[in-house]
């Protein structure tokens, strides 16, 4: 078995495997922890409405931050929206999540994807840079958000390196480019890359909670 | 080599001269060794945990914008003021214990244990720099109630005894007696007969039967006692059937500020009985921030149950009643800008009310810039007013205000919470600053139309 | 033993011009990517070579690589070439059978010893030698047996070269390649199915003009024919670039000629001269005539994924591990959770 086939066969399985199980586990493990009952009398009916508002309002920062934090807040929108492109509008992708959803959409033009491509691996790169430069994320900083960037970076770059080739062959390429996104199931649940299935709970809770009281979120 | 000068002899036995940095107070409570004190500060603050607050810990992307929101942080550029990290023994621990993966940090010792060290540092963080004004949960991208893990947090400092002294002399006081500043129930009717007499106002006292419970805090009895006067007259002048009592006066809570929920029920239980004795409706609360939080939002938690009446902030009693033409009140004359308390507007829900009040009082209303449900605290809440090594911190944070209020050029400038009232006479007094706070409840009280008794 | 005419003899009694000739030696030159200066090299070693002497050996195959090389509608001067070599042994062209045959082959390996070039098409079953047998011989005996005095292994097409269909799983036969088997010998691998006609003659000129083989690349393929993939130098790739590409064989995009990734093509990873070379003397090739790539000259490209399944397709199994690990999951989490609700509680017993 050569390093394409090992890497398209039984690590992407693998990877799926752990990727399923890790993020369940942890899912599970938060929303059976206790529940806390509000006997206080509601300003205003909160439910799933109000947790479903704070997860799509949070996206957006509100205007008193927003100077403050434009810089970053930018940055990352251009890494996710251009993740996001890469992902899910990169033809070869799509057929990829075609091979077991069973459905397809229609993609972008290869060029328009290596310009989100890059994009989003300069604005991953800025991201990094100020977490080494700036004093409060310097502080606040662990292991686990300088892995998590790189295990999210490395899958863009060794993608864009396909058409570039770099004189490597584009099976060894293409083995590389899917065993970095296998590294990249493989941690997901673990580490802050799981905020793609937290940031529900997250905003969710406090959506409700809040709503609850009328209170701004 | 030189010769040694015989005038002046070398002593080398005396104490040598040398800057001395200024002793950092690490204030301790009771005699617990210290392992035990970080056993009781992380089962403590884990007690309680459930899904919100587990997905709290586990959802940080320590993007640090929570730093940006902060008024310790932004005026200060200290980074360890960033708000998640005032939380960071925390969340090390909930990882640690409770969280899902939480054997296998142990197994594989991917956190540290928190040390004493760890906890006396960071006493400062989650007492003196932080005021649980909530502007670092509303910045955060993840939805994190931030400030409402650091009350947590002090469930845990509270019983490893690890709060600033003032802080603890004074909630204990408030456990054993009821009252936080010495105001006993007997001293409440003293003042109460007092500012009936001076302002020549029906106040009625321990009635049996009433719909309206209205309570008071300590400050307001303490250092404004004309707001029990204001508040007689706005009650008197509503036709409302209501009473102080004795037995139930208190509206602050020190128990919810230094982080004891045993001594919070306590205080909360007292108002709770009163109402409940006297088959009140309502329970106006008085111009306080945390006394709405903890009752309004925790009270009925602490009780068990629904509390069996409605309770109000008394900006809120005073929108609904004058929204209703239940009082009426003449047209003030002046331009006027209002400083939201935190835990009234942004974290209780109530920005509106003060909104409706000042509208019937027909001023130039001037919001300030990031005013109402964004504004900047005051710096002196959650108990940081009462912590003297805090104030130099809380002076600087104050600038912020200053600048806030002054770019409206208003006449007045007004607020309905007596903690907040107090940290700006406070930093008034420091600066020299030209603008007194007033208060919302005292200037409807002092425009009511006639004809109201 | 008869003095055999030289190819340049044989070829001026064919009726083939010098003219035709020494184009033929310029193209060659050109495709092996050699400079016009050893064109008059390849001529004069093509003019002078004796007919060098050539043991075909087929195993487990079809006989497509002998059809491709062999077929031609009119006569190629590829073709003449081939007659030219001296082909001692080659079951499907061959006129004479059994004892005869075998005599032959054993007459032609004894006068050449060390001279002779073994071609093989078809791969060797192992499991059981009795599976293919020749006169009576195992396929793997008789490559051992014949390539003991060769001096040098062609492996024509990709049974022979890297176990080809009947090596694809299940693999009943035990197939395997000549490589596998041939150690101790070059062996230069053709693989292709079927191969390009002008890639065998170009390897076997290359023999001819130099007495050596020409460059191979890591799966021991000629690196001139076999250096770029389909992808790289294939005319449809603008319509990968601009996401232009047929979603069924009838489409519109089909007809428009765009990209058949999403058809199953292979050429991203298939190295071959297809693209560019192409097949019956330049007309077509698969992708032109509207067929994805099958990636046939690559190892095992008969399991590397369905024909028609995007090359990006992961290769998952059933959902039912994948449940598994779903439950796997919930039972983690409950077990986390309730751990954590037990210390919790203990807590709140003992303070």
């Amino acid at each position: 078995m050569d390093l394409l086939e090992f890497a398209r066969g039984p690590a992407l399985q693998w990877a799926a495997y752990i990727l399923v199980a890790g993020s369940i586990w942890r899912i599970v493990g938060i929303l059976l922890l206790k529940e806390k009952s509000d006997f206080s009398e509601p300003r205003k009916r909160a439910g799933l409405g109000s947790a479903l508002k704070v997860v799509y309002t949070r996206s957006f920062t509100a205007p008193p931050f927003a100077k403050a934090t434009m810089y970053p807040k930018m940055m990352a929108y251009v890494q996710h929206v251009g993740l996001f492109a890469v992902v899910f509008l990169f033809v070869p992708h799509i057929m990829f999540f075609k091979g077991f959803l069973g459905f397809e959409w229609p993609g972008l033009p290869n060029s328009v994807i290596y310009v989100f491509g890059v994009a989003a691996v300069v604005a991953s790169l800025a991201l990094l840079i100020r977490r080494v430069t700036s004093p409060v994320l310097r502080l606040i900083s662990n292991f686990d958000d300088y892995f998590s960037g790189f295990v999210a970076i490395l899958p863009i770059a060794t993608g864009l390196l396909i058409p570039v080739r770099l004189g490597i062959r584009y099976e060894d390429l293409l083995a590389i480019h899917i065993l970095s996104v296998v590294l990249f199931m493989i941690w997901l649940p673990f580490g802050k890359l799981g905020h793609v299935f937290l940031v529900f709970i997250t905003r969710g809770t406090t959506g409700i909670a809040f709503e609850r009281r009328g209170a701004k979120t | 080599m030189t010769t040694v000068d015989g005038r002046h002899k070398l002593d080398r036995e005396a104490e040598r001269l040398a800057y001395k940095p200024p002793e950092v107070r690490h204030d301790k409570q009771g005699d617990m060794d210290s392992n035990e004190r970080i056993d009781k500060a992380m089962w403590n603050f884990l007690k309680n945990f459930n899904t919100q607050t587990a997905s709290y810990l586990d959802g940080c992307l320590h993007c640090g914008m929570c730093a940006d929101a902060c008024h310790f942080h932004v005026r200060t550029d200290d980074p360890q003021y960033t708000p998640i990290w005032k939380i960071e023994l925390f969340k090390r621990t909930y990882k640690r214990n409770v969280g899902p993966f939480a054997f296998f940090y142990r197994l594989l010792g991917l956190k540290r244990k928190v040390t004493i060290e760890d906890l006396e540092e960071w006493q400062h963080l989650i007492y003196d720099s932080c005021t649980v004004c909530g502007r670092c949960s509303l910045v955060c991208p993840m939805g994190i109630d931030i400030a409402g893990l650091v009350s947590m947090a002090r469930h845990g400092m509270f019983k490893a005894g690890l709060i600033p002294h003032e802080l603890h002399e004074v909630a204990k006081r408030a456990a054993e007696t009821g009252t936080p500043l010495g105001i006993t129930p007997d001293k409440f009717e003293d003042r109460v007969d007092w500012m009936a007499d001076e302002h020549d106002v029906e106040i009625p006292m321990d009635v049996d039967k009433a719909d309206v419970l209205a309570v008071m805090s300590s400050i307001e009895i303490q250092k404004y006692p004309q707001s029990i006067a204001a508040t007689a007259k706005i009650l008197n002048a509503a036709g409302e059937s209501w009473t102080f009592r004795t037995d139930g006066f208190e509206a602050t809570n020190f128990g919810l500020l230094s982080g004891n929920p045993e001594w919070q029920k306590t205080a909360s239980m007292k108002l709770i009985d009163a109402a409940v004795k006297i088959g009140a409706k309502t329970l106006v609360l008085p111009e306080c921030g945390h006394a709405y939080m903890a009752l309004r939002w925790m009270g009925a938690n602490m009780y068990g149950k629904p509390l069996p009446f409605k309770v109000l902030h008394i900006s809120e009693y005073l929108a609904d009643a004058l929204n209703t033409g239940k009082i009426t009140v003449k047209k003030v004359d002046k331009s006027v800008t209002y400083h939201d308390p935190c835990q009234v507007s942004r974290r209780g829900g109530a920005t509106q009310a003060a909104r409706d009040v000042i509208r019937h009082l027909g001023v130039d209303f001037r919001e300030m810039e990031y005013g109402g449900d964004y504004n900047w605290c005051c710096g002196g809440g959650g108990g940081v007013v009462t912590i003297t090594r805090a104030d130099p911190l809380r002076h600087r944070v104050f600038k912020l205000k200053m600048d806030q209020v002054e770019s409206t050029e208003a006449d007045e400038l007004l607020s309905s919470c007596a903690n907040c009232r107090q940290s700006f006479d406070d930093c008034q007094e420091h600066f020299g600053w030209d603008y007194t706070m007033g208060s919302l409840m005292e200037m409807v009280a002092e425009n009511l139309e006639e004809g109201q008794s | 033993m008869k003095k055999t005419p030289t190819v340049g003899e044989i070829l001026q009694a064919k009726g083939v011009s010098r003219r035709g000739f020494l184009k033929y030696c310029a193209t060659t030159a050109s495709i092996l990517a050699l400079p016009p200066s050893m064109i008059p090299r390849i001529a004069e070693a093509i003019e002078n070579a004796r007919r060098p002497s050539v043991i075909w050996l087929s195993f487990q195959e079809c006989t497509g690589c002998t059809e491709s090389l062999t077929r031609s509608a009119s006569p190629t001067v590829e073709g003449l070439i081939f007659d030219a070599i001296s082909l001692d042994y080659h079951h499907t062209l061959q006129a004479a059978a059994g004892d005869q045959a075998e005599a032959a082959r054993h007459a032609a390996m004894e006068e050449n010893d060390g001279s002779y070039l073994v071609l093989v098409d078809g791969s060797i079953p192992l499991a059981n030698p009795g599976y293919s047998t020749i006169a009576g011989i195992s396929n793997v005996d008789m490559l051992k047996e014949t390539v003991a005095g060769a001096a040098a292994v062609v492996s024509i097409g990709s049974c022979a070269a890297f176990g080809g269909i009947p090596g694809a799983d299940p693999n009943p036969t035990g197939a395997v390649s000549v490589m596998d088997i041939v150690t101790d010998k070059p062996v230069v691998n053709v693989p292709g199915c079927p191969p390009i006609p002008m890639v065998m003659t170009a390897v076997l000129t290359q023999f001819l003009t130099f007495g050596t083989l020409p460059d191979l690349d890591k799966h021991g393929r000629p690196m001139a024919f076999y250096g770029k993939t389909i992808h790289d130098r294939c005319y449809r790739r603008p319509f990968y670039e601009q996401g232009r590409f047929a979603e069924t064989f009838d489409d519109e995009g089909a007809k428009a000629g765009w990209c058949l990734y999403k058809l199953g093509c292979k050429g991203p990873i298939t190295y071959n001269a297809c693209a560019t070379t192409k097949w019956n003397s330049g007309t077509s090739f698969p992708i032109e005539s509207g067929h994805p790539c099958l990636g046939c000259s690559e190892p095992n490209f008969w399991d590397k994924g369905g024909f028609y399944e995007p090359l990006s397709t992961g290769k998952f199994d059933s959902g039912e591990r994948l449940a598994g690990a779903a439950a796997a999951g919930v039972a983690l989490g409950v077990a986390a959770a309730a751990a954590g609700r037990r210390k919790q509680s203990k807590f709140a017993k003992e303070g």
